[in-house]
């Protein structure tokens, strides 16, 4: 049995390494889908707009991935460094779908980026295409996999126990497990999302800006961005909700920590809730009143919500980051749902690119998809505690034998390592974005305009 | 049967690892000791291909991981402390190779990390080594070691070997790839590091057997075959490539380094085949069950032709020397010109205008989160629809007008302010 701290340390290692990892993803699978479109319309149409923006994304496209290239290796890793006993009970089942993760998406992602963002002049333009378009399927693909291995240990099916392992029984059913049919789709559309909101803030910076260069670039971008917005975010919320009400059934826990309920008479709706936890109430809470019985679709206010309480102590998760992470995903997507839906509107009346305020409001929006992704895995992962793969294997019995000083020494290394990272990622995004895209030139201009302006 | 699949799976990906990433690890150390422009180039003929080429370290865990969950259990947390360091370094040297790839010119403090980050990456992955073949403290079967198990002078070693080799495989991949050493030059740099990995395959081969109590079973008639046959292979690829160094063709040093990496790797292997891990724990015990081995190597052994396959192709369109980028600008666009959006002018409905609509998003959010319960099985997925198509069609319309009115087109006269 390791000690608790050193389950706490791994905990927290485990938790900063994995939202880290996951912000580049947030934005690389649905940047290199944009990537791969551009490119096929400027091969096909010749219009240089596209080439234009297909090579400003690809700068930030090629950092993005090759960081979450590398901070998805230390996730490999540290399934066995950290969890070396869960890696041993669930490699059989896990191990194996990631591995099929790497060979089947991972690979295909690596061996055509090089292609992608270094093949400019040196391969035919429709193998340029065809490789942004494997990129961009490697990267889907990337997503089925690994929400197929984290649902299982969400909702774990088709095994056996034996040896303290876990065993496949029915691939079938491991693979396409009922939580994946649930919270595949709702991560593959929130990837999408993030991206659009990131494309949609820096473009509409640029409008902002009257930045007169890059304006018609900013322009199809915002346009693409907050159309594909405008079609996702309904379907989002929706499958959002189906994944909320599955997880309430197949997780009762979860469900009870992030409506930060203890008993279970509250019908409000909680806005904020100060959880203590030893005693099992709410030292403060702010709700609105029938709004809980009115979304569990009872519109006479009277269902009440099921509190904490009634999971044994010994098996509820903390109810502080649940709550939390559940609710910068929701209100996050409420505002998200309303600025794509007034983006709709404007589109409309005709005034999307010239709405100063709406515009200004879409550059703040620029991390909301990520914010998102970000709270909406802390419930996932919390809500799930103290659980690792649920209800059958805990975190505190998954931990490898290390000392609390290499933990508390690895732990301190990625934080310094990552808090350094974001800054230098930030820095290079904000001066890409001020640099700007290079030049299009102006009119059809005769041959020799081209070389006059890189002189 | 299967496990000695899955075995071979690990083998070979480390194989592939050590052969690809040696040589632009190698690249890496010896841009430490190159002129600023050097710097970045041997910066750019890495970056084409290191995603690539570290998949395969990822492909190293991963079947470990799955086909002998035993092995990767207790292997990972003995040598915790330099596999950490080992990833830390890792994104340090992506972190360097990328931004100075991004900044489009020579960057002194990126290209200094991504050449200090090589060389941490090739340290700790020499005293992993070491510490996986002197063998980690077990106790019924996990890992019970201490934290500093991994420092032993016979991981220091493994670290100076290895970064030999990631140099020799360097030096042997710049020759393929650049014009600017001398012949001369090269074939001192190259025949030297030959000579050191030499040396120090004896010192380390040697220095295993002594160190382990358990002399390796060389009379065994099939095993001691297949070690020498490596050992034998190695020694002529070490001759061609000592001749071949500073000598056309450019691309015969590489190859015969990277067989000769692999006929050792090969010959580390029949040594020891069926422990896994050092000094007792065999194939057999760590594998996993059959119902995982069968899906991964049917899965992954299916797939590999087809990865080996495009990574040949990417390799293949970046053969030949590396060139500096061509620069090629943006070609002009068609002739059009913008009519400017109508100026919006105030309106006194302005306001009522604005709350109806606010309700109307209001109650459209409502649709699609379920909240009218008795007709939500209904009204959901037609809500969600409608609200899609109504965006879809919106988009579409919109999209074509703004085209025809010329707001993607680049206005006439339009300065860059970059």
């Amino acid at each position: 049995m390791a000690s608790p701290a050193v389950v706490e340390l791994s905990r927290w290692q485990f938790a900063i390494t994995a939202i880290f990892h996951m912000t580049f993803p947030a934005l690389t699978v649905g940047l290199s889908v944009l990537l791969a479109v551009v490119y096929t319309v400027h091969v096909r149409t010749g219009n240089p707009l596209y080439l234009q923006i297909f090579r400003f994304w690809k700068k930030i496209f090629a950092v993005g991935f090759g960081l979450g290239v590398v901070a998805g290796t230390v996730m490999t890793f540290e399934f066995g460094l950290n969890w070396g006993t869960y890696a041993h009970a669930v490699g059989p089942v896990v191990g194996v779908t990631i591995g099929m993760e790497v060979i089947t998406a991972f690979f295909l992602e690596a061996g055509f980026i090089g292609l992608m963002l270094y093949g400019d002049g040196r391969i035919r333009p429709r193998t340029m295409a065809l490789a942004s378009w494997t990129v961009a399927f490697g990267t889907l693909l990337s997503t089925t996999w690994i929400l197929s291995a984290n649902s299982w240990m969400q909702d774990p099916v088709g095994y056996r126990k034996a040896d303290g392992q876990f065993q496949a029984e029915d691939w079938a059913r491991i693979l396409f497990n009922p939580a994946f049919a649930h919270r595949f789709p709702h991560m593959l559309l929130a990837v999408l999302i993030s991206a659009a909101w990131f494309v949609a803030g820096v473009s509409a910076w640029y409008l902002v800006k009257r930045r007169a260069s890059a304006e018609p670039m900013a322009r199809r971008c915002l346009s693409l961005a907050l159309g594909v917005l405008g079609v996702l975010m309904p379907v989002q919320l929706y499958v959002g909700d189906g994944t909320a009400v599955f997880m309430g059934e197949h997780q009762p826990p979860k469900l009870e920590a992030f409506e930060g309920n203890w008993t279970s008479d509250n019908n409000g709706y909680n806005l904020l809730v100060v959880p203590d936890t030893d005693r099992g109430e709410n030292r403060f809470h702010l709700a609105i009143p029938r709004l809980g019985s009115v979304i569990a679709q009872d519109l006479g206010g009277t269902r009440t919500t099921p509190g904490l309480l009634q999971t044994p102590a010994d098996e509820r998760p903390s109810m502080w980051t649940a709550f939390y992470g559940f609710r910068a995903m929701y209100f996050t997507a409420l505002l998200m749902f309303g600025t794509a839906f007034a983006g709709v509107v404007l589109r409309m009346r005709r005034r999307l690119f010239d709405s100063p305020r709406f515009l200004r409001w879409l550059v703040w929006m620029t991390p909301a998809g990520i914010i998102a992704i970000t709270g909406g895995w802390i419930v996932a992962e919390t809500g799930r505690q103290p659980w690792v793969v649920y209800g059958q294997l805990r975190t505190a019995d998954a931990v490898s034998h290390l000392s609390t000083a290499e933990v508390a020494a690895s732990l301190a290394g990625f934080v310094l390592l990552y808090v350094t990272l974001l800054a230098v990622w930030a820095r290079y995004i904000v001066r890409t974005v001020k640099a700007g895209p290079e030049a299009l030139p102006a009119g059809p201009a005769s041959p020799d305009v081209p070389e006059a302006r890189v002189a | 049967m299967l496990e000695y699949a899955a075995y071979a799976l690990v083998l070979f990906s480390l194989g592939m690892y050590v052969v690809l990433d040696g040589y632009d690890l190698g690249v890496g150390m010896l841009s430490l000791a190159a002129g600023p422009e050097r710097r970045r180039e041997y910066g750019e003929i890495v970056a084409t291909a290191w995603d690539a080429n570290e998949s395969w370290l990822i492909l190293v865990g991963v079947v470990l991981w799955a086909g002998l969950p035993g092995a990767y259990a207790v292997l990972l947390p003995g040598v915790y402390l330099p596999l950490i360091g080992m990833l830390i370094a890792i994104i340090l040297r992506g972190l360097g190779l990328e931004l100075h790839s991004a900044a489009g010119r020579y960057r002194r403090g990126w290209a200094l990390l991504f050449g200090g980050a090589s060389l941490a990456v090739t340290v700790c992955q020499g005293l992993v080594l070491g510490a996986v073949l002197t063998g980690p403290h077990l106790r019924n079967g996990a890992f019970d070691g201490g934290a500093l198990d991994w420092f032993s002078p016979y991981g220091v070693l493994c670290a100076l070997g290895l970064v030999i080799v990631h140099l020799l495989a360097g030096a042997a991949w710049l020759q393929d790839k650049t014009e600017g050493w001398s012949r001369s030059r090269v074939r001192r740099v190259g025949r030297s590091l030959l000579l050191g990995a030499g040396v120090m395959a004896l010192v380390l081969g040697l220095a295993l057997r002594s160190a382990d109590p358990q002399q390796f079973p060389l009379h065994q008639p099939v095993r001691a075959v297949l070690f020498w046959l490596a050992v034998a292979v190695a020694a002529a690829a070490g001759a061609v490539a000592w001749y071949g160094f500073g000598r056309g063709p450019d691309w015969r040093p590489f190859a015969a380094v990277a067989t000769m990496t692999a006929s050792g790797l090969l010959g580390l292997a029949a040594l020891t085949v069926p422990v896994v891990v050092p000094p007792g724990l065999t194939v057999h015990q760590v594998a996993s069950p059959h119902s995982s081995q069968l899906f991964l190597v049917l899965g992954v052994g299916l797939c590999m032709p087809f990865v080996l396959a495009y990574n040949i192709y990417a390799w293949h369109s970046f053969r030949g020397k590396y060139r500096a980028p061509v620069d090629s600008p943006v070609p002009p666009p068609p002739a059009r010109t913008r009519t400017p959006a109508p100026a919006a002018t105030g309106d006194p409905r302005t306001l009522v205008r604005r709350v109806l609509l606010t309700v109307l998003g209001v109650l459209a959010a409502a649709l699609p989160q379920d909240v009218f319960g008795g007709v939500s099985a209904l009204i959901g997925p037609i809500g969600v629809t409608v609200l899609g198509c109504a965006a879809l069609a919106a988009w579409i319309v919109g999209d074509h007008r703004d085209a025809r009115a010329g707001c993607f087109d680049a206005d006439t006269g339009a300065e860059t302010r970059s």
